[in-house]
């Protein structure tokens, strides 16, 4: 309860702290309506929007007159000592001359910018923009006013130099902008007057690094160029979105034949480098594209997806479409990733192909050649050189295959294995093992050829090898 | 060591032209990525003793005092065996630089490189792979333009018959719009499936036959590419330049229609001019939707031997298969998959009379992955297998947690029971093993993980010891590129293999 107390008058005196502050604040302008019996005419204070080179402002002496501590409270004030940053087009100099001819009571002279069309003159604002729109015979609202509108009261962004990048930030959008279509179709349109202008209306707001933002090609547009560099532009954030095109779920695979006809088009969002993300293997699909590089934008940061046809079990299968099509795998994928798996690296554990633990079932998959073990593994440099280093080679003739460490009566057994199963031999065995008894110049002299031999065509390849065996009394010659 | 001298002398030759190039290019990107393993493993080594010290073991069998299954051939004043071996280690450290340059001020004009060094910090060169230390994988500069694109340096042909390197020039000309292209290429040859010539010696290790010299390859293909199917013809010969002897001659014809966006069929077959016999052949017609994928193929397989070895007159036999596969995704979150294949060999018209070979198997292997919100996969699998010289079945496991988009922690677990072929018994393997990954910005990622592996023998006698195995691993991934479109790692990058795949 006693806390209670406190709460109570704690929350007036919070109330009334705040409200002071808000109400000093509020006083931070001064109040034209508050003082409007003292002041008849706006130029007796506001000479300078009359007079050329007359002050703007009242000095603080003026306002020290009446509040000097005595009749009314001191006031801290100054006239500010240089413009308001802005961008508009406009001079109270050139402005005035016109107005007078118009009205001779600067009251009314002021107010036709600076009250609202109804409200009375001393109910002073910061210029009121409809004013301004009707005054220039503008028919529509200050955001939706046409192209040619905006450079009678606006100069370009560039030429606004006072304006801080704070200020730049707080530009509203038009309606135009939340047009569907106005980032892919819309904005470029718009943007284009003639062969190489650009509207008035981009250039109030915008430069040309916004446009490079996105824009790959912007050195090749025209209404791009038109626009000076302002790095002030930058405030205003884009980024690339991909167009509705691009959401076709045939997009993928069917890109290439629109690209081929119109890359034009792709080189607007697309560099050399974004095809090359996917299409790294082929590189002349994306000569089309400009490299990136400075004065252009970074470009669309391409994500590979995988093609429907790399379906579940793709990683078994893709030997066959890989050998009929190499370049088609080319497109998307680096070398480098083939050769992970079809150029093992003696330090990985696990070659890629093979699932973990593959050491443990290799022996039955290489027998039968499960898959071509050759494609991917040199049989003298891989196979040959571990079972050597493990005892299981032959080197010491037959005897010292350690393979068939217990199995002597294999050796009167083998042909059948041999022929099925001949790569698995040379695994481990050299061929002076087999010359021991499948030679026709000593050993045994046992006939190694069996089916599918083809003695004359051989000879014609390559006579050397027969020469192995027979020595120079080669059977048909 | 002075070969190493050099290639490192001409490497950094290399990278110093490029640095230059860097600097002015346009575009760049480059991927720096550096992984070491650490390995210990325990292998066989050979060992004998005299015969007289031989003992009957209980089952029968010759054996050793110490009770190890011994081979005593006829004649011999010996009979031999394997022991364990000693623990071997391997540290394997690569470091992989991917380059690619354009914008050089010549509009087309780009330049690709992908170099590696590799050691074995651990010195005792256990660890395949890792010499020589210096290994150019592709270095090559392309100028393209609509009509045609060509090439030169040391570069990688991928086509049906195979990833070939090569050190030479390549141009390909596309025919105005009409999606036909010709393509042509010479060069000096690199090994099959390596970035090492065909002399270096590290293809060497069981000192067996070895060209003195680089073939010549040279090959042509004609292609078309349209909307709808897109069909390709190679033809390829290697030639010994000191005999001028072939080395290979091979052509291949590739196909790939696509009816509408969600049928396909890709077929293709490669024929060897030298062996009169077709190598590899496959067509298999497919489905795909976002939520169904069905497959069914019929393939051929015949492994491909050059003719400087004297492999391809022991007149390897292919096996036919035919095989399909179905992937669906009943839930968003929901996977299942399930695949099969069965195989024959052809006729090897060889006589096995003291053991029954098969020359027919199959394989089968199903499996879910299911995901709960982001952070959570799970992933299960069954794999079982059984052919001539081959059969295994196990499980397989995975869960993937992503606490944050920039974390993912991995645990994986697997059990397997394989008979080991042509040999004395049965092993099982279980292995467990943890990955983690961290990325911290767009263009850093780092990885730790390791793997245990416990491999048991089953026979009789006092090898069966275990090959156990533990591995350790550590990988930096750096990627630079130009601001254009520097914002993130290629999303397109391999993801893990599913467990239970093949």
């Amino acid at each position: 309860v006693r806390r209670r107390s406190w709460f109570g008058p704690l929350l007036v005196i919070g109330v009334l702290a705040t409200g002071t502050a808000v109400a000093w604040v509020a006083q931070d302008r001064f109040d034209h309506w508050e003082h409007r019996e003292l002041f008849p005419s706006c130029a007796g204070c506001h000479a300078g929007a009359e007079e050329a080179g007359a002050p703007l402002y009242p000095q603080t002496a003026n306002c020290a007159d009446c509040h000097d501590g005595s009749i009314e409270d001191r006031v801290e004030w100054a006239p500010p000592t240089a413009p308001r940053a802005s961008n508009l087009k406009f001079t109270h100099s050139t402005h005035a001359e016109e107005i007078l001819r118009a009205t001779p009571d600067s009251a009314l002279r002021c107010s036709a910018c600076h009250s609202e069309s109804d409200g009375d003159p001393m109910q002073v604002r910061v210029a009121v923009v409809r004013n301004c729109l009707d005054c220039h015979r503008i028919r529509a609202e200050h955001l939706e006013a046409p192209d040619s509108a905006c450079i009678v009261c606006h100069v370009t962004l560039v030429q606004a130099v006072r304006l801080s990048r704070t200020d730049v930030s707080r530009f509203p959008a038009p309606p135009s902008h939340r047009a569907p279509d106005f980032w892919e179709r819309g904005h470029g349109e718009q943007a284009r007057v003639g062969s190489r202008g650009v509207a008035g209306s981009c250039a109030t707001c915008h430069a040309r690094d916004f446009c490079t933002e996105c824009h790959v090609n912007a050195p090749e547009v025209a209404a791009i160029q038109a626009l000076q560099p302002d790095p002030r532009s930058l405030v205003h954030r884009t980024e690339l979105r991909a167009p509705a095109s691009h959401a076709d779920p045939g997009f993928l695979l069917g890109h290439g034949q629109p690209a081929r006809k119109n890359a034009v088009e792709c080189a607007t969002c697309h560099t050399q480098e974004s095809c090359l993300g996917c299409h790294e293997a082929s590189p002349t699909v994306a000569l089309a594209m400009h490299t990136a590089g400075p004065g252009r934008g970074p470009g669309a940061r391409v994500e590979r997806k995988r093609p429907e046809s790399h379906g579940l079990d793709f990683t078994d299968t893709h030997a066959e479409p890989a050998s009929a099509r190499p370049q088609s795998c080319g497109a998307c994928h680096a070398r480098a990733q083939c050769l992970d798996c079809h150029r093992p690296n003696a330090a990985d554990p696990s070659p890629g192909y093979h699932p973990a633990g593959f050491l443990t079932t290799h022996p039955a998959a290489a027998y039968t050649r499960d898959q071509s073990c050759a494609d991917c593994h040199n049989q003298s440099q891989f196979c040959a050189d571990c079972h050597v280093s493990a005892g299981l080679g032959s080197t010491d003739g037959l005897r010292g295959a350690g393979y068939h460490d217990a199995k002597a009566e294999f050796l009167l057994n083998h042909g059948q294995a041999a022929r099925q199963n001949l790569e698995s031999c040379v695994s481990c065995h050299s061929e002076r093992d087999c010359l021991s008894c499948h030679s026709a110049q000593g050993g045994r002299r046992f006939n190694p050829h069996g089916p599918g031999f083809d003695p004359e065509t051989l000879r014609r390849k390559n006579p050397s090898m027969c020469t192995a065996c027979h020595g120079t009394a080669i059977p048909g010659e | 060591v002075n070969g190493l001298v050099q290639r490192g002398a001409w490497l950094s030759i290399a990278l110093l032209g490029l640095g230059p190039g860097l600097a002015e290019a346009q575009g760049y990107r480059l991927r720096l990525d550096s992984r070491v393993q650490r390995v210990t493993y325990r292998g066989l080594t050979m060992d004998s003793i005299p015969v007289g010290d031989v003992v009957t073991g209980p089952t029968g069998g010759p054996r050793t005092p110490d009770n190890f299954a011994v081979r005593c051939p006829p004649g011999s004043t010996h009979c031999f065996f394997f022991r364990a071996g000693p623990e071997l280690t391997g540290g394997p450290l690569v470091t992989t630089a991917d380059l690619t340059l354009w914008g050089l001020g010549i509009s087309g004009l780009s330049v690709r490189m992908n170099g590696r060094l590799g050691l074995d910090l651990d010195g005792d060169e256990t660890w395949p792979g890792t010499e020589p230390s210096a290994q150019l994988v592709e270095a090559y500069a392309e100028y393209a333009q609509r009509q045609f694109t060509i090439r030169g340096g040391r570069q990688l042909l991928v086509h049906r018959l195979g990833i070939t390197g090569f050190d030479g020039g390549r141009g390909i000309v596309r025919l105005g719009r009409s999606g036909v292209e010709v393509d042509g290429y010479v060069g000096l040859g690199l090994g099959r499936a390596t970035a090492l010539t065909p002399t270096s010696p590290a293809l060497d290790p069981l000192d067996e036959f070895q060209p003195q010299s680089r073939q010549i390859l040279a090959g042509s293909a004609l292609g078309y590419r349209g909307r709808r199917w897109e069909a390709r013809v190679d033809y390829q010969r290697e030639v010994d330049r000191d005999s001028r002897n072939f080395v290979s001659e091979r052509a291949a014809l590739s196909l790939n229609v696509r009816p509408t966006a969600r049928w396909s069929l890709a077929a293709g077959a490669d024929y060897d001019l030298a062996n009169t016999w077709f190598g590899n052949a496959d067509a298999v017609l497919r489905y795909t939707s976002p939520w169904l994928t069905v497959t069914g193929g019929l393939r051929q397989y015949r492994p491909h031997f050059d003719l400087w070895t004297i492999w391809g007159v022991f007149s390897p036999v292919p096996y036919s298969s035919a095989e399909g596969a179905v992937f669906v995704r009943p839930l968003r979150s929901l996977e299942l998959r399930a695949r099969g294949e069965r195989y024959s060999y052809s006729d090897t018209e060889t006589q096995t009379p003291l053991v029954d070979v098969d020359d027919d198997g199959w394989r089968l292997g199903f499996g879910a992955s299911y995901s709960l919100g982001r952070a959570w996969r799970f992933d299960a699998g069954y794999r079982e297998e059984y052919g001539p010289g081959a059969s295994s079945h196990g499980f397989d496991a995975l869960i993937s947690w992503l606490p944050t988009t920039v974390l993912s922690l991995t645990a994986y677990g697997s059990t397997l029971d394989r008979p080991l072929e042509f040999r004395f018994n049965d092993a099982s393997v279980d292995v467990v093993g943890v990955d983690a990954e961290w990325s911290p910005t767009n263009q850093l990622r780092l990885a730790v993980g390791g793997e245990r592996y416990w491999e048991s023998r089953d026979r009789p006698d006092a090898a069966a010891f275990d090959w156990n195995q533990t591995r350790l691993h550590a990988r930096v991934t750096l990627l630079l590129r130009s601001e254009a479109d520097g914002f993130r790692l290629p999303p397109a990058l391999r993801t893990r293999p599913r467990a239970g795949s093949r």
